[in-house]
């Protein structure tokens, strides 16, 4: 059939105003439904034709699933709450401020007005061989156009790849990954908890899907435990433009020094990889170590050991390891004469 | 923002002096223009807000492929469904039909050009087909029923990949256009121009392949310089020049194909009532979009020249256009077509942002490789330039000859030769794009300069103003026996260069410079910058009504630029007639418009507002003339001023609305029953509609002009670099136009730093991306091919500024040159020179530059990636 | 995709309500389409929406836009489509005095919130908002297609930053682009129109 790129198909729409509403729906329509959060995401998809769900759930009713609120000295977050309320949230602010930077650096205002912390961190990749399409891998087919002599894969993964070189574009997941952020997935038969970096998956595990939500969960909330609040923050995101534009690479941590010392570190870097990495080998490496550039250097180095690049996208090499550099040694401000 | 200059000249250099705003009442003053009330309300309707009852839709279908030929199709599924009218393909257009031009030049019927639609679709993306349906999604349903076989033909992308021996055609013909001698030189008659009545030779398709020697410095980024496909040009002595050098450089650099991703797409809306069509879309002139329409219709006469009778033209405003609207575009003939096919029902068809960007046009990308002679203060004794343009499908691009021109302009080498090819892509169809030509040239060539520059020891600011044009300045090649060369009306662009440098506190900077703080660094860069400015002999055609108010006649498109009112403010002035008194009447033909300039090649405000001085000069003879008819006396005896004709030293006189009765009552000449004989045409028509209707004046453009109009620009950045990230930006950002005489201050500012903006897009981020394999492009959406943000610019710290020299140019009355285009080049070259005063000559070759072009760059130390592969 | 044949339906229940334009082309008129029933629990078509101040009952189909709805059904089309993907801005308005894209919200989602826009920010007397006059007095945007949602985006921003630097009023219509690039005088006339909005 010919192919149109425009014009939304029609769906039934269910806009439940409980968790447990919702569940019902996603039990009784199982995988012809699809979960809709902000829509951002889902837009895009459906607007192209390319995915055509007969069923849509829509959450945006749902109370209960926004807001902030205390959790065991903590904060437990709605999935449905907005980037832009997570990122004003007085408690996100004061303990917990690397997620409001890393919420904050996501897209542009307008759609971290409507777009949700659940959908931020669930979000499809944005390959574009993939977004525009094409069978590939992980939409059902037998190949991967991006990993080709001949392809242009400057946005794609370094490592972890596993016939799929896509890469998650979140940038709030891996300053959930610093925090130890715990993820709270309800479906029918019940509630599980779920660490947050084990909430993504690779495609060896499963090249269909970049979470662990199946048909029928609902990510209902994001737990922060107290372990890092108001520790040492670093956040950065790179890209091209400084709005809208999804990371190149980013990398988010959290540190508690003892003096000069790092005495504790969780790394998580997004963009080099089909979900965040934590860069647990990395964190390792410098407990008791001091916090200086000879420390971060070899953090550098030990970050990008087994990378590898494709045609385009090598320079994310010395962009992750320069990252990780600046994670331990911060930067200086400059001071321009 | 603005920033004030004086605007004297040096000593020692006698230049027609500054404006002097207190002579002006109106010119050199902001005002609000007329559209700004409606546009700030959201009253402002573009073609896709139109609404009639009954409306129909339209969708596309468009080519999965690169380059293909329609087998079959099968649409009986798609028609059979409720809802769906109507499906057309090119075999429903009217064929492409020669026509005259008023000149009685031949515009030749070419069946090789972009029709609409096509069942050989020579890029993917190109539309085959039309669905009309009661709804949009109704459209799309049907499209996705019908069955379509498209078989495959050989594709390229890449100019370099098609010009290697055994590389693929983009057309079954070939791979370039080549044009076949002109005639007068193959009948042994005297060189000219064209002839009257002999058609423009057309391009043909023919394939040229260069040799594997051309491409054995293909690998280490020397562009290959095979055989060209437009004859070379060239003056002065090469070898001299390259023999006496204290500097050769022979640097490629590579230019991006950039869309011109106006933020109206071009969606239009049609309909047939009493034999006419009503369309309603987008132009960059609403003048000349009605021929154009009725070429596309078919619609000619007897004579073979455009009917535009039955044609109405609304277009109030549109939504950008940047070159890519100048006559509207040929896909409103689809909506045209359907309606008459259905019974003149309206319909609209809407294009998306998708099909903008396959539609929409783009900037050709122009690689150049440059051999430069330089003597050792840097003043350029020799310059052999090659420019390789990716054409796309349809149309010869003229960029690489453009491009050669303007270097030869802004440069001023003693000696230059210029060899270009053009290559035909399955791409996009391009059309030329604020600059066309000049924003290449510059980004080719200023990152040379500044190299020399650095080798040679000589400031960089220096090595502009040593080479800039000045005066009557000569460019391009030579023409005729005598090998005349054509000059400009005038060039201020040292004075330019000398006013930024001042204000840019350049000198204090470049002692510093790169500044490097722990791992940021910040570079300046400076370029000058400059495209033709003015175009001449157009019409201006005004009603003084008998209550005193006067309505300037406009056929100028509005498209955001302002011009369309601003020109007719020194008609006003001239007339003494306060501005509240003054009526622009624009945006619909049915509003007897006059011949008009396009807005297009910056040469609007230039060519109308002589069309305006030469109209105000036509009323206020005509008041005059109607004073001594009805007081006695002469002509020469009466003056025009605060809304009265009288006798000079006071006595008799009547007021504008008392003339323009009186004009009425004389008839003739007066109140346009006899309109002018040299008017166009379309004047002409217009002029017989408004008769009796007050005093009308009307007159072409005749004032003498010698040399070409052309406008200047020197730009300055400060950019700083993020060394362990690869990240840049703009920190600090300065243009100074030499633009002529300031019209309306604050629309200069937005056209100065917003087409600054346009040419800085190129340098950090828009281009295009394809996968070179399918011939397909990745870059679609905006994220991915990347227009500039607010956040791109310095304009929220407040060090984004501008200024004008305010020189009038000599060779046209009220002294306005055009602005559009004359930024961009410089807004591009002045961040790429930043970049490398910043981070040194081995970091880049080509632009868009980005944070991983760079990071890699500097981890290898050398320029790093592939320095002349297409869409990357 | 769900395979059904395609019927035609009888006429759609509830109409435009007054106020809107006429019978002007709808976008989604017909309900030929498959999915346009009712399922048990799922949404009405028809809704009343809360725009510029008044109330509008408003059928709608499930999958419509809100940027669609405005400007095919109740005839507001100073919001634009420059995208129609959440990437230039040109469809911003205000929901519950929040910008957001129109273009990427579910018009059935918009229902019972306080939706306004560009046609609603003039006082009934036809006072323009603050911000409006700022873009008058310093002449700012060209062809104005973006222009609109640069001033809903600004409205919606002042409100929870009424007193900004003017890089942070950049920051916040960074999700606005402009194509002619008249960022420079558009920001100026911005925070003439935030001047003028605190002296209000």
């Amino acid at each position: 059939m010919a192919v149109i790129r425009d014009v939304m198909p029609a769906f039934e729409l269910f806009q439940p105003a409980t968790i447990d509403d919702a569940l019902n729906l996603l039990d009784k329509h199982g995988s012809e439904a699809w979960v809709m959060a902000g829509g951002l995401d889902s837009f895009d998809w459906l607007k192209d034709r390319i995915k055509r769900p007969s069923v849509v759930v829509d959450l945006s009713q749902i109370k209960e699933l926004t807001g902030v609120k205390e959790w065991n000295g903590g904060i437990e977050i709605g999935a449905m709450t907005t980037l832009t309320d997570v990122v004003r949230n007085p408690i996100v602010k004061e303990k917990f401020s690397i997620l409001a930077t890393g919420a904050e650096s996501a897209a542009s205002p307008q759609i971290r007005n409507q777009g949700t912390i659940g959908g931020n961190v669930s979000q499809d990749t944005r390959c574009w061989y993939y977004r525009s399409g094409w069978k590939c891998y992980r939409a059902g087919g037998n190949t991967c156009f991006a990993d080709t002599p001949t392809a242009i894969n400057r946005e794609h993964a370094i490592m972890g790849a596993s016939r799929c070189v896509a890469v998650n574009p979140s940038d709030s997941a891996p300053a959930l990954i610093a925090l130890d952020a715990k993820m709270v997935i309800r479906n029918k038969s019940g509630e599980r908890v779920v660490d947050a970096e084990n909430y993504f998956i690779g495609p060896a595990l499963d090249i269909r899907r970049m979470t662990v939500l199946l048909p029928g969960d609902l990510l209902v909330a994001i737990r922060i435990p107290s372990t890092w609040a108001g520790a040492k923050f670093y956040f950065e995101k790179v890209r091209d433009r400084p709005v809208w534009d999804f990371p190149l690479v980013n990398i988010a941590a959290a540190m508690k020094v003892n003096g000069d010392n790092i005495e504790s570190i969780r790394m998580a870097v997004n963009g080099v990889a089909a979900h965040p990495v934590r860069l647990t080998a990395v964190e390792a490496s410098l407990v008791g170590k001091p916090r200086n550039a000879a420390s971060a250097d070899a953090a550098g180095q030990l970050a990008i050991q087994g990378a590898e690049p494709l045609r385009h996208n090598g320079y994310k090499v010395p962009l992750l390891r320069n990252l990780v550099k600046r994670a331990i040694r911060g930067v200086e401000e400059a001071k321009w004469a | 923002m603005p920033i004030n200059i004086n605007g004297a000249a040096p000593a020692g250099l006698v230049v027609p002096k500054p404006t002097n705003p207190a002579e002006h009442k109106l010119v050199g003053k902001n005002y609000m223009t007329p559209d700004l009330m409606a546009k700030v309300q959201g009253k402002s309707k573009y073609a896709e807000d139109y609404r009639a009852d009954g409306m129909l839709f339209v969708k596309l279908l468009l080519s999965p492929v690169p380059h293909g030929r329609v087998r079959s199709v099968d649409t009986s599924a798609a028609l059979a469904m409720p809802g769906v009218k109507a499906i057309i393909t090119v075999d429903d257009l009217p064929p492409p039909a020669s026509s005259l031009t008023d000149a009685g030049v031949v515009i030749a019927a070419n069946m090789k050009a972009n029709r609409g639609l096509t069942n050989e679709p020579m890029y993917q993306g190109e539309p085959i087909l039309a669905v009309c349906a009661e709804s949009e999604l109704i459209a799309a349903e049907a499209i996705e029923k019908i069955k379509i076989d498209i078989e495959r033909l050989p594709f390229v992308v890449d100019p370099f990949v098609s010009l290697r021996p055994g590389g693929p055609n983009a057309r079954v013909e070939g791979n370039c256009w080549v044009s076949p001698p002109p005639p007068a030189a193959v009948a042994g008659a005297p060189a000219g121009r064209g002839g009257r009545g002999a058609p423009p030779p057309q391009a043909e398709v023919k394939e040229i392949k260069w040799t594997d020697a051309d491409y054995a410095e293909y690998e280490s980024g020397k562009m290959p310089m095979g055989a060209p496909n437009t004859p070379e040009w060239k003056y002065g002595n090469l070898d001299a020049a390259f023999k006496n050098a204290a500097l050769v450089l022979d640097e490629t650099f590579m230019s991006p194909n950039t869309s011109h991703q106006c933020l109206e797409t071009r969606s239009a809306m049609a309909y047939w009532q009493n034999g006419k069509v009503f369309v309603h879309t987008g132009t960059q002139s609403t003048a000349q979009t009605v021929p154009a329409i009725a070429r596309w219709l078919g619609m000619v006469d007897e004579k073979k020249q455009p009917d535009v009778s039955k044609i109405v033209f609304i277009s109030e405003y549109t939504g950008g256009g940047f070159g890519s609207k100048i006559t509207g575009d040929i896909s409103l003939i689809i909506p045209c077509i359907l309606s008459k096919k259905l019974g003149g029902v309206p319909v609209m068809m809407r294009l998306t942002r998708e099909e903008e960007h396959f539609m929409g046009k783009a900037r050709p990308a122009v690689t150049g490789r440059v051999k430069v002679a330089f003597n050792k203060e840097g003043k350029i004794l020799g310059m052999d330039m090659y420019g390789v343009c990716d054409s796309g499908c349809y149309d010869n691009q003229g960029d690489a000859q453009a491009a050669g021109r303007i270097a030869s302009l802004l440069y001023q080498p003693e000696a230059m030769r210029l060899r270009t090819m053009t290559v035909i892509t399955n791409t996009p169809p391009r059309v030329s794009q604020s600059a066309p030509g000049g924003m290449q040239a510059v980004a080719i060539i200023e990152p040379l300069l500044a190299k020399a520059a650095r080798k040679l020891g000589v400031d960089p600011v220096e090595i502009h103003r040593i080479n800039a044009p000045e005066g009557k300045a000569k460019f391009g090649p030579g023409a005729g026996p005598k090998q005349v060369r054509g000059y400009v009306t005038s060039a201020y662009l040292k004075q330019a260069l000398d006013k930024g440098a001042e204000e840019f506190r350049w000198a204090e900077r470049k002692a510093k410079s790169p500044q490097v703080q722990g791992n940021k660094v910040r570079g300046i860069g400076v370029s000058v910058s400059g495209y033709s400015g003015g175009s001449v002999g157009f019409d201006g055609l005004l009603l003084i009504k008998t209550d005193g108010t006067v309505c300037f006649q406009s056929g100028i498109g509005n498209l955001g630029t302002e011009s369309m009112s601003d020109v007719h403010r020194v008609a006003a002035e001239m007339l003494g007639v306060p501005w509240d008194k003054c009526e622009i009447c624009w945006g619909n033909t049915n509003k007897n418009l006059p011949w008009t300039c396009v807005s297009g090649g910056s040469q609007t405000t230039h060519a109308m507002t002589r069309s305006a001085y030469a109209v105000a000069l036509d009323a206020k003879q005509k008041l005059k003339e109607l004073a001594a008819k009805k007081f006695g006396g002469t002509p020469e005896g009466y003056d025009v001023a605060n809304e009265r004709v009288f006798r000079k030293g006071g006595g008799s006189g009547m007021t504008l609305a008392q003339a323009a009765q009186y004009a009425i009552e004389v008839g003739g000449v007066y109140d346009g029953h006899e309109p002018p004989a040299d008017v166009n045409k379309m004047t002409k028509t217009s002029i017989a509609a408004m008769a009796g209707q007050g005093l009308v004046a009307a007159a072409r453009d005749k004032a003498p002009h010698d040399g070409q109009t052309y406008s200047f620009a020197a730009t300055f950045a400060e950019v700083e670099v993020d060394k362990e990230t690869g990240k840049f930006h703009i920190t600090d950002f300065l243009c100074i136009a030499d633009v002529g005489t300031v019209i309306h201050p604050k629309a200069l500012g937005g056209q100065v730093l917003g087409r600054s903006t346009l040419g800085i897009g190129h340098a950090i981020g828009q281009k295009w991306v394809y996968d070179q394999h399918y011939g397909l492009p990745l870059a679609k959406r905006f994220y991915n091919n990347k227009p500039p943000t607010i956040l791109d610019v310095p304009a929220g710290s407040g060090n984004m500024n501008w200024a004008a020299l305010d020189i009038p140019d000599p060779e046209t009355p009220v002294g306005a040159r055009g602005i559009g285009e004359p930024p961009v080049g410089g807004g591009c070259a002045a961040v790429l020179n930043a970049m490398s005063d910043a981070l040194g000559d081995e970091i880049f070759r080509r632009a868009p530059l980005s944070a991983d072009l760079i990071l890699m760059s500097l981890e290898t130390g050398k320029a790093a990636g592939e320095h002349l592969t297409a869409h990357v | 995709m769900t395979d059904t044949k395609v019927t035609r339906r009888n006429a759609i229940k509830g109409v435009i309500a007054a106020g809107a334009v006429s019978s002007a082309g709808y976008l989604f008129r017909t309900n030929t389409v498959m999915g346009q029933s009712s399922a048990p629990g799922s949404v009405e078509r028809l809704i009343t929406l809360e725009v510029n101040g008044t109330t509008r009952r408003v059928d709608v189909m499930k999958q419509e836009t809100l940027a669609m709805t405005l400007r095919y059904k109740l005839g507001l089309t100073g919001t634009k489509l420059g995208c129609d993907r959440a990437e230039c801005g040109a469809c911003t308005v205000l929901i519950d005095d929040v910008p957001h894209y129109s273009c990427s919200v579910l018009t059935h989602t918009a229902r019972g919130k306080k939706i306004q826009t560009v046609e609603g920010l003039a006082s009934a007397d036809g006072k323009l908002h603050p911000v409006q006059q700022g873009v008058v007095e310093e002449q700012g945007f060209q062809c104005a297609f973006c222009m609109s949602g640069f001033l809903m985006a600004t409205v919606g921003f002042l409100k929870t930053n009424p007193n900004p630097t003017r890089q942070e009023m950049a920051h916040g219509v960074s999700g606005n682009l402009c194509r002619c690039q008249d960022y420079d005088k558009i920001l100026t006339a911005l925070m003439r129109g935030a001047e003028l909005s605190r002296s209000a």
